[in-house]
């Protein structure tokens, strides 16, 4: 019984860090219709920025996070008006995104393997390897922090998104595009905005990441599918959706993790993208079918 | 012409619309330049020929290589360029390809050249088996299915220890001298690679081609103008997975050596798909065009910087630019301003 407490707990702890890496993705994806391949390798580059904070000046990692995403969220508006702003009126545009991301990725991923080399990086503030005890069932403190520093963005996203004026202009964007343009939101901004908010969200999430995982550039290529599967199940440009699926999915990892083997639960991933999108395209909380 | 339209008979028109399609043959057939293929072939059939004046081992090399690359590439261009469904999961094909001949030459000793068509249809086989079930989804979905795909296999190749594993397995070296020992393989690859444009031309004017066509540029009108869209599009995935498994089964004798860290990576169907679009989704010139384009531009980073990080991030840039700049590729470009040379034009 313990041990069943104990991985729920394990699977818990890491879903709230993969739904915050999920979530960015899901809302590019909302608003702009963008299958962003290149999110991973963008998470992985804000865990840099966090990785180098931490190793030059011993900058905490959680402190280090609203650096890495504003600076991240900087490269996105840069990266929507050099790449993407001039695809909006291609004919296959989705299609055309979806390469142009992994050309991004790849991008990305060369930069950082050139820059940096590939070997494994882990920031280690004290408290990654640290843990509480409640009985026999042990909490891991580095990914307790990193699901609540998760969990308090995403609600802090989800509060603007439902209660601002922005919030309501995304929301709308999301919505219909081409309505909301009508009653006199301006979409291209938006549109920026949602895709810095996206990339942002990237580098909040890498900050996280980089002790809770361990990285290297070309660890992106295992994330894309892990977030994927996360985002599809959850319906892609649904928030809610995406957190519910990335507890969900990570906790059954965690299971099939301890019972049938490590290297298999990243697996659960990947299968779990495969059914889905086969029997049902449009995830949990996607409204229209628009995927398939 | 309309006006006599109610006058005439079936036969008439059939007859008339049979010396329509007849005259536009003849004049595709005065603008297409078969004689270029034919005699690039000849020339590269007697290219070996120089390992009697020296060692060029390496000339040898990049055109097998390029060769290997045109086959994969012209066969992933009859799922992503006729029929419009890109895959970014076609080195799982090259891999079943280099395992099924490579366990067959482990095991048995029967070289890979001969096999190279049997791997072909087991990865015809697998790739039915998968479009079966991943067809059913299109656009951004398809892709991010083929990705997951690569991924899966990934993980089971890794873990198979049948097959090695994820050490992989080494494959035993022909005894030829340094001089010839890539000769067979260079001549393996130029028949393959002949053959695969020929068949992608025969395809692209048949009436499956046709059909393809259709489905990319819309496939719901396309089923319902009486096209087996499903049939179709399973049809397309297998001929593709076909040419790709063929290649992958000379490459894993050629490498001597077989590890899922070669065969099973992004870069690799990547690298199919940024040919294509480069050279020319969809026609059949393009992929020969990517593949050495690509091939050539990859030697060059790899010559002047090394490191392989940089040359993903080069890759990386040259799609991105050619997506942007030349969706249309090198032969298409060209295509829609009338400018194709006429040795390019095979299609």
């Amino acid at each position: 019984m313990s041990e069943i407490i104990q991985v729920t707990i394990l699977g818990l702890a890491l879903g709230g860090v993969i739904a915050l890496m999920g979530s960015g993705l899901s809302l590019v994806f909302g608003v702009m219709r963008i299958v962003n391949l290149a999110h991973p390798s963008l998470i992985i580059a804000g865990a840099y920025v966090t990785y180098w904070g931490f190793k030059l000046w011993g900058v905490d990692p959680i402190v280090m996070l609203p650096v890495a995403s504003l600076i991240m969220a900087a490269i996105g508006v840069l990266i929507y008006r050099l790449m993407f702003a001039r695809e909006a009126k291609s004919a296959r545009y989705s299609e055309m995104t979806v390469l142009l991301t992994f050309a991004l990725a790849m991008m990305v991923e060369g930069l950082l393997g050139g820059l940096f080399t590939n070997t494994q990086r882990v920031t280690s503030p004290d408290y990654a390897t640290a843990a509480f005890f409640i009985g026999d069932v042990f909490v891991p403190k580095g990914q307790l922090y990193a699901g609540i520093v998760s969990i308090v963005i995403i609600a802090s996203l989800s509060l603007f998104l439902k209660y601002s004026r922005l919030g309501y202009a995304i929301r709308a964007t999301t919505q219909n595009r081409d309505a909301a343009e009508l009653l006199g939101v301006n979409v291209n901004f938006i549109s920026v905005l949602a895709f810095a908010i996206g990339i942002g969200l990237a580098g909040a999430a890498g900050s996280l990441v980089s002790f809770v995982f361990s990285f290297f550039p070309a660890k992106q290529w295992e994330w894309i599918a892990m977030l994927m599967s996360v985002v599809v199940l959850g319906g892609m440009g649904s928030i809610l959706g995406t957190v519910i699926a990335a507890f969900s999915l990570s906790i059954i990892a965690a299971f099939v993790g301890t019972w049938v083997g490590a290297t298999w639960s990243t697996m659960t991933f990947f299968l779990a993208l495969f059914v889905i999108l086969l029997v049902r395209p449009q995830g949990l909380f996607g409204e229209k079918p628009e995927l398939a | 012409m309309a006006l006599s339209f109610q006058n005439t008979n079936a036969d008439d028109l059939l007859a008339a619309r049979r010396a329509h399609n007849e005259r536009l043959a003849r004049r595709a057939d005065q603008k297409r330049a078969t004689w270029f293929p034919v005699a690039l072939l000849l020339v590269l059939a007697a290219l070996p020929l120089v390992q009697l004046t020296g060692n060029y081992n390496y000339v040898l090399h990049l055109v097998l290589f390029t060769a290997s690359y045109v086959v994969m590439a012209s066969g992933w261009n009859i799922l992503g360029g006729f029929a419009g469904y890109v895959s970014l999961g076609h080195a799982v094909f090259f891999a079943i390809g280099g395992y099924f001949s490579g366990m067959l030459l482990a095991r048995l000793g029967i070289s890979t050249i001969l096999t190279a068509p049997l791997a072909g249809l087991v990865a015809a086989i697998v790739g039915y088996l998968v479009g079966l079930i991943t067809l059913k989804v299109r656009g951004p979905s398809f892709i991010i299915s083929s990705i997951a795909l690569l991924m899966i296999v990934r993980i089971l190749f890794d873990h198979w220890t049948f097959i090695g594993g994820a050490n992989g397995l080494s494959l035993p070296i022909n005894d030829l001298s340094v001089l010839w020992a890539k000769v067979p393989y260079y001549y393996a690859f130029i028949a393959m690679a002949a053959f695969t444009v020929w068949a992608t031309y025969r395809i692209k004017h048949s009436k499956f081609g046709l059909g393809l066509r259709a489905i990319s540029k819309d496939e719901i009108k396309a089923e319902s103008a009486g096209i087996n869209t499903r049939f179709y599009k399973v049809l397309a995935f297998a001929s593709s997975a076909f040419f790709v498994g063929m290649s992958g089964a000379v490459w894993g004798e050629y490498l001597t050596y077989l590890r899922p860290n070669i065969f099973l990576i992004i870069l690799v169907s990547a690298n199919l798909v940024l040919m294509c679009i480069l050279g020319g989704k969809g026609t059949i010139a393009g992929p020969v065009i990517g593949a050495i384009l690509i091939v050539a531009i990859n030697e060059l980073f790899v010559a002047t910087m090394g490191a392989s990080e940089i040359n993903i991030l080069g890759t990386g840039l040259v799609m991105a630019i050619g997506l942007m700049f030349f969706p249309l590729g090198v032969i298409g470009t060209l295509a829609r301003k009338d400018k194709l040379p006429r040795f390019l034009n095979w299609d």
